[in-house]
């Protein structure tokens, strides 16, 4: 099946999300207190929100897809040089009021004083001194301001409701924190005031929407790659491996390569079209000296992020330079006109997370700050299994998850299982019951039915 | 019993009984104003009379005056259609990207609850659209009134992640050129219904940018007689309501141009689907329909960052000349001949059962 985000729209517009799975386990119930019974039969008007390192999606629960997916990161631009408006604005689209009650977090002065931009729309303008910040360090949250600010954006911007209306229910990563779930609880209940919440984890949620309690869920994101076993809808939390390889370094890693290699990436507001006859067109450069540094970068991992997309491929067996030094180069037409060819790129690239290390070749990029902790998938799929009980290993290795945006690259899926096979003929268990389903990936911890 | 079709929008509520390839018969005003007096209201005409006081059924697109909105569809559907009370048949509504579900939920309960209905069904205007000049993939740019949807649609699902809308439509177009004219003109008292009048009769589109510039340090005037006999005279001001969609800047908005919103609308729709997209790319709505803002539209889009030149979509020669100002209602028509014979539609006992939250399952 098709693990585009577009045919996954126009195919799952059409048929109802109802895969039939046996009713999940039995958590907490999704009970709003007190609420008015405006529900009506078991319609629940929950409103689901998964905030990644790398992309936010919010929507409807029951829906097959999230209503709105917009990036992570913020446009910041700090007003103390400017002019001196006391109170915060949080405004995100210049069309709608912005919202009242909003309490500015901490006493910190300089936070204080920042105008934030939140959205596509928002970061798509380019303005003077804008930086390009994110509230995630390590995928952790340390900046609950502008956490505040992208949930504000995706509730009263992009899904037009009243949180305190709803329900929500909030994806956290497997491994979180005792004091980020109090400040999440925090944020929404005083700021928000949500009448009810539940906070689920990443790798539960993608095993329900595929219609397991059990699993091994190999979730392959923006800002790193999480492999965790499910059972019974409860996260091992002893098994649970990371690695800072994610979508995001990959498009570094590109990025690196590309510049390496003397193409230079324009930023689309870097440049305009201009006609000097019918027909004919040129570029001429748009100068724009305020324009931050982490601004132009964001712009231009955007294009670099659609350059991996676009051709990358898993190879199927590990890289090595000189096999894959004649490989046919395919073409990529750049915003500004210019085609390039890339050829070794396009499985270099995806091969770093099957083989770390083939990262430090890339000029430009600096090593991990624990090099033997990184490591591949494979080794980290079967680390996390074997850190499980031998009772439930077999039923891991039959179904295996593949999720997040970075999953769906060609031929991934192929590669993990021919890798995996190579190990467990060693286990003396049957490789037949392998089983590797990768659906949905961009939304799977999305799409929930609690 | 042949089904109704009704498009509300921030200006003008379009309706009739479905015929496909027609204008829609009737179209009415939403502004309305309330007869305090009698505790009444009155639908059709605004007439922009100060004593009473004047209510906006429909502001941005969303319905925000639900007792508005009753009088008015009471007044549509019963005087001007012609349904008796008791025998009401089908209803299709059009609605604006990114509807809030309460909305949704609301007007399908004052159809059923109120009016008594027998069948309804509620599409996009963006996928409406598209029906009318017979696709069902490509790109909506609806210019409206009140708000601007861009819409990439495929197969005729909304792709509501890569969509946009801006709460800007002709009412600021409209506000922008009073402005203007009142710096031009300081002397004379236009009334805003005046300026909307003059925006539909004088508003043209620069060719290009050049353009624009060179129109607004020297142009013609032109004298207009105000209804009231005041003389006015209108130069550059003509153009800025066209430029104002390509630059937002002149509305006071930190926006690119609606070309550059297409084409970055696009991009956030996987790359198989570009070309069949941006080349269909659809104009409606009324201030779509302003003198000179196709051929603008086209040779902006020479100009855009795309591998793909968006193009625009040819209208079918059957169908009459107005199809961009109404071409939801037509597409909407459209859509009525195929739901409500194969039952997609939502029916009295559906609703009975499910409650308002049925409109989520069934019209999408």
């Amino acid at each position: 099946m098709r693990t585009h985000l577009s045919g996954l729209q126009t195919s799952l517009s059409r048929f109802k999300l109802n895969l039939g799975f046996p009713s999940p386990p039995h958590h907490p119930a999704l009970v709003p207190s007190g609420a008015p019974s405006m529900y009506g039969g078991d319609e629940v008007s929950a409103i689901v929100v998964d905030l990644g390192s790398y992309s936010c999606k919010a929507g409807y629960a029951g829906e097959d897809a999230p209503k709105a997916v917009f990036p992570s990161a913020v446009g910041a631009i700090d007003q103390m040089e400017v002019d001196s408006e006391a109170n915060p604005e949080k405004e995100a689209d210049s069309t709608q009021d912005p919202k009242n009650s909003a309490k500015p977090s901490d006493a910190d002065k300089s936070k204080a004083k920042r105008k934030l931009y939140v959205g596509t729309q928002a970061l798509d303008y380019r303005r003077d001194h804008m930086e390009v910040i994110s509230p995630f360090k390590d995928g952790v949250v340390v900046d609950w301001d502008m956490v505040d600010n992208i949930w504000n954006h995706a509730f009263r911007q992009r899904l037009l409701i009243d949180p305190t209306e709803h329900p929500m229910l909030l994806a956290e990563p497997s491994i979180n924190t005792a004091q980020q779930r109090e400040k999440a609880a925090e944020v929404m209940f005083e700021t928000y005031k949500v009448p009810a919440l539940f906070l689920a984890k990443n790798a539960v949620l993608t095993s329900f929407a595929s219609g397991r309690s059990t699993s091994l869920v190999v979730d392959s994101g923006g800002g790193s790659t999480v492999v965790a076993a499910v059972h019974d809808g409860y996260v091992l939390q002893k098994a649970v491996a990371t690695s800072p390889i994610g979508g995001e370094f990959l498009t570094d890693c590109m990025m690196k390569s590309l510049e390496s290699k003397g193409i230079v990436i324009k930023p689309r507001y870097s440049f305009k079209k201009k006609e000097i006859s019918p027909g004919e067109y040129k570029i001429v450069d748009l100068d724009f000296p305020n324009t931050t540094e982490s601004y132009r970068l964001f712009c231009t991992r955007a294009i670099a992020g659609d350059i991996k997309e676009s051709v990358s491929r898993v190879p199927d067996s590990a890289y090595d330079e000189a096999s894959y030094a004649n490989v046919p180069m395919t073409s990529y037409e750049l915003p500004d006109g210019q085609t390039i060819e890339i050829g070794a790129d396009r499985f270099k690239i995806p091969d770093i997370l099957f083989n770390p290390s083939l990262a430090l070749t890339i000029p430009g990029i600096e090593g991990f700050s624990d090099p033997a902790s990184v490591k591949g998938l494979p080794q980290m799929v079967l680390e996390s299994i074997n850190r499980c009980d031998v009772d439930i290993r077999r039923e891991l290795f039959s179904s295996i998850l593949l999720a997040g945006g970075t999953s769906s690259m060609q031929q991934l899926k192929e590669r993990l299982e021919k890798e995996l096979m190579e190990v467990l003929l060693v286990y003396l268990f049957a490789t037949s019951f392998l089983n590797i389903y990768s659906y949905f990936t961009n939304f799977t911890s999305w799409i929930n039915n609690l | 019993m042949e089904a109704v079709v009704v498009d509300y929008g921030s200006k003008l509520l379009k309706a009739g009984i479905a015929s496909p390839d027609q204008d829609p018969p009737y179209i009415i005003p939403t502004k309305m104003k309330r007869v305090l007096e009698e505790g009444e209201e009155a639908g059709g005409d605004g007439t922009g009379n100060d004593e009473e006081v004047m209510v906006d059924t429909v502001v941005r697109g969303f319905v925000s005056d639900w007792d508005a909105m009753e009088d008015l569809l009471h007044h549509v559907l019963y005087t001007n259609i012609g349904w008796e009370i008791g025998d009401e048949g089908q209803i299709l509504f059009t609605e604006p990207l990114f509807t809030p579900k309460y909305l949704r939920e609301q007007l399908v309960q004052l159809m059923f609850e109120t009016f008594n209905v027998s069948g309804f069904y509620a599409s996009e205007q963006a996928v409406l659209s598209l029906y009318a000049v017979g696709r069902i993939s490509g790109c909506t740019i609806d210019i409206g009134h009140g708000k601007i949807d861009v819409a990439p649609v495929c197969e005729g699902a909304v792709h509501h992640i890569a969509s946009k809308r801006f709460g800007i439509g002709g009412v600021d177009l409209t506000n922008l050129l009073a402005q203007e004219l009142q710096k031009s003109n300081p002397s004379v008292n236009i009334d805003i219904s005046d300026v909307e009048k003059i925006k539909e009769l004088y508003a043209k589109c620069a060719s290009d940018q050049i353009e624009f510039e060179k129109m607004q340090n020297s142009c013609p005037p032109e004298e207009h007689t105000l209804p009231d006999g005041q003389v006015i005279s209108i130069g550059k001001e003509r153009y800025i309501v066209g430029e104002a969609l390509f630059q937002p800047h002149i509305l006071g908005l930190e926006e690119y141009g609606i070309v550059e919103q297409l084409v970055s609308g696009v991009s956030n729709v996987a790359s198989e689907y570009h070309r069949q997209l941006l080349e269909n790319t659809m104009l409606c709505g009324g201030t779509a329909a302003m003198t000179g803002f196709e051929k603008r539209f086209q040779s902006e889009a020479n100009l855009s960052a795309s591998a793909i030149r968006p193009a625009l979509v040819k209208p079918p020669e059957y169908m009459p000349e107005n199809l961009a100002r109404n071409s939801a209602w037509m597409g909407g028509a459209i859509l009525a001949k195929v739901v409500f014979p194969q039952n997609q539609h939502v029916t009295k006992g559906e609703y009975d059962e499910t409650g308002p939250a049925i409109v989520h399952k069934k019209c999408f």
